[in-house]
């Protein structure tokens, strides 16, 4: 197609948002909404992986071992840790490593270590878990090898944290999928209306011999048209209430940082990208509309 | 051309609208096709225009099986021929210069040739001076000729026109059947004009086919009142 035919059509579709104004207008605050929660979730998700893969990277258990072991105790219990699968990274620490790096950690007190008479801590492994979920299975199993005191593992956080996803992706889901359908139905009722509003015109088209892609395109462009201008204000709103969000945790930070979490990801760092994808899921809510009420209602 | 071989077309209703129709219409005639109300004017004038195919027949318009059209065959089909109704059918959002440009649109012609075409269209059927009128400021006679300059604006080898004077002036009838038989005469466009009213047909005479219940009863040609032409 002419391009000056491909704008005749494109405007002839934008023009129709305006006539068809309040069917569009609510087309486009349930859109914008639907929108709205899933920039927010997806957001809201991205942070908690991130916040995940933090406590990942740091998904170590300590293994300590008992007082007394003997060196080939030791070498036992390593080659016990190495042939487990559910572990990566098998580190020894020694006494003397373990004193170490308690002296940089805690630079502070570290003339008050000066008068120990002798060594306090204790050998120990460092592993990490493969999978996250199973660390609390995992950690149990390393309680129960010979030679080992006991383990310190983040498993409680971690768990309530793989929880609280699961969790949340379930009514998350479901919640957002209720409002994808009702959004989609939304809009094919707008485009129906309008459909119906220019049932003589399209008539004529047909018998002037118009494609049923010529006669299409229009609604097409006005369900895309409302779905991309309700991505952007979506995008908006998700702005604003990221950025107060954004503050909150911000402002006692240290507190969370106990947990493996150092900061949201800031807005600016992603505002194209959630922008992108709010205008593509909009136009193709719009475009899902848009195809059920014209193939329903326009044949040629 | 425009062949119809042994076509029936029978409707869900339970409705035989035509029956065993033959007929054959050159390139370059003039045709009258008369019949009272319910006689299957319109079916013919649908099947011409691939609104519907026959029950059983075949229908050929420049030699093409119009029943094996796919998709978007069917469309451009439309575009090669020109078809006026009885209530116009104009675009009553669009002046008349746009009711004209949308077909142009629809062919995706250029901007330029468009630019051009319309206002040549538009004088052919005198209304050049309408041309920023919206439909519904025209009279009946005015609005039928834009309906027939959007006909001719594909440059079409036939046009169909069904009961074009049924809803205007009877006095201004004649000015249109006259328009469509200047262009038949000037560009050799057939034309195919469907109508129950006979003073007119007694008028311009012609080739008159008669159809009455489904059925052709006459096909001949007759001579017109209008000899001092
Ligand atoms: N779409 C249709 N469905 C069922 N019956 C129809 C349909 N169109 C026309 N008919 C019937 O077919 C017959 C012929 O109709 P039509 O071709 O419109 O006649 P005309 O144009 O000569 O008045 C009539 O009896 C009419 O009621
Ligand atoms: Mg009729």
């Amino acid at each position: 197609m002419r391009t000056s035919n491909a704008t005749y059509l494109v405007k002839k579709g934008i023009s129709s948002v305006w006539k068809n104004f309040l069917m569009s207008f609510a087309s486009f605050s349930i859109l914008m909404v639907s929108l709205l929660l899933v920039s927010c979730a997806l957001l809201l998700m991205m942070n908690v992986n991130t916040i995940m893969g933090n406590i990942e990277d740091t998904n170590e258990i300590t293994v300590y071992l008992e007082e007394n072991v003997t060196d080939e105790q030791v070498e036992h219990i390593k080659s016990v840790l190495e042939k487990n699968d559910d572990l990566t990274d098998v580190q020894y620490v020694s006494k003397e490593q373990a004193l170490e790096d308690f002296r940089n950690d805690m630079a502070e007190y570290s003339e008050l270590l000066d008068y120990l008479e002798e060594n306090p801590m204790p050998e120990a492994f460092l592993v990490r878990v493969k999978d996250l979920t199973k660390i609390r299975a995992v950690d149990k199993a390393l309680n129960q090898i010979d030679g080992v005191e006991k383990t310190k593992a983040p498993y409680d956080f971690a768990s309530v944290l793989t929880h609280i996803r699961n969790t949340f992706s379930l009514i998350g889901g479901a919640v957002l999928l209720a409002l994808i359908v009702v959004s989609i139905v939304i809009v094919s009722n707008t485009i129906r209306t309008s459909v119906f509003a220019r049932r003589n015109e399209i008539n004529i088209m047909r018998y002037v011999g118009a494609t049923s892609g010529f006669i299409k395109t229009p609604f097409f462009v006005e369900g895309m048209f409302i779905g991309v201008l309700a991505g952007a204000a979506a995008w908006g709103l998700t702005w604003l209430v990221y950025d107060s969000v954004f503050s909150l945790f911000s402002a006692d930070l240290t507190l969370w940082q106990m947990f493996g979490f150092y900061g949201l990801t800031p807005f600016e760092d992603i505002m194209w990208l959630v922008l992108a994808v709010n205008c593509a899921a909009g136009a193709l809510l719009g475009a899902v509309g848009t195809v059920i009420s014209t193939g329903k209602y326009i044949k040629v | 051309m425009v062949e119809l071989k042994n076509v029936n077309v029978h409707y869900s209703s339970g409705v035989d609208a035509l029956q065993d129709i033959n007929l054959r219409i050159n390139d370059g005639e003039f045709v009258f096709i008369v019949g009272g109300s319910g006689a299957g004017k319109s079916t013919l004038v649908k099947l011409l225009m691939r609104e519907i195919t026959p029950t059983t027949g075949r229908v050929f318009v420049n030699g093409k099986n119009l029943a094996k059209l796919k998709g978007n065959q069917v469309a451009k089909f439309r575009r090669s021929i020109g078809m006026v109704f009885q209530d116009f059918r104009l675009i009553q959002e669009l002046n008349v210069y746009e009711n004209v440009a949308f077909v142009l649109r629809i062919a995706d012609q250029s901007s330029r040739f468009i630019k051009q075409r319309v206002p040549y269209v538009l004088n052919l059927v005198d209304l050049a001076h309408k041309a920023r009128s919206k439909p519904r400021e025209l009279s009946g006679g005015e609005q039928q000729r834009v309906a027939i300059a959007r006909a001719l604006a594909n440059d079409p080898g036939l046009i169909i026109a069904d009961e074009p004077t049924g809803n205007i002036d009877p006095r201004l009838s004649y000015e249109i059947v006259e328009l469509l038989r200047d262009i038949n005469r000037s560009a050799g466009t057939t034309i195919i004009m469907v109508t129950h009213e006979h003073d007119l047909v007694k008028h311009f005479g012609g080739r008159i086919i008669n159809i009455d219940s489904g059925s052709i009863t006459f096909d001949d040609i007759i001579g017109g009142q209008d000899e001092d032409e």
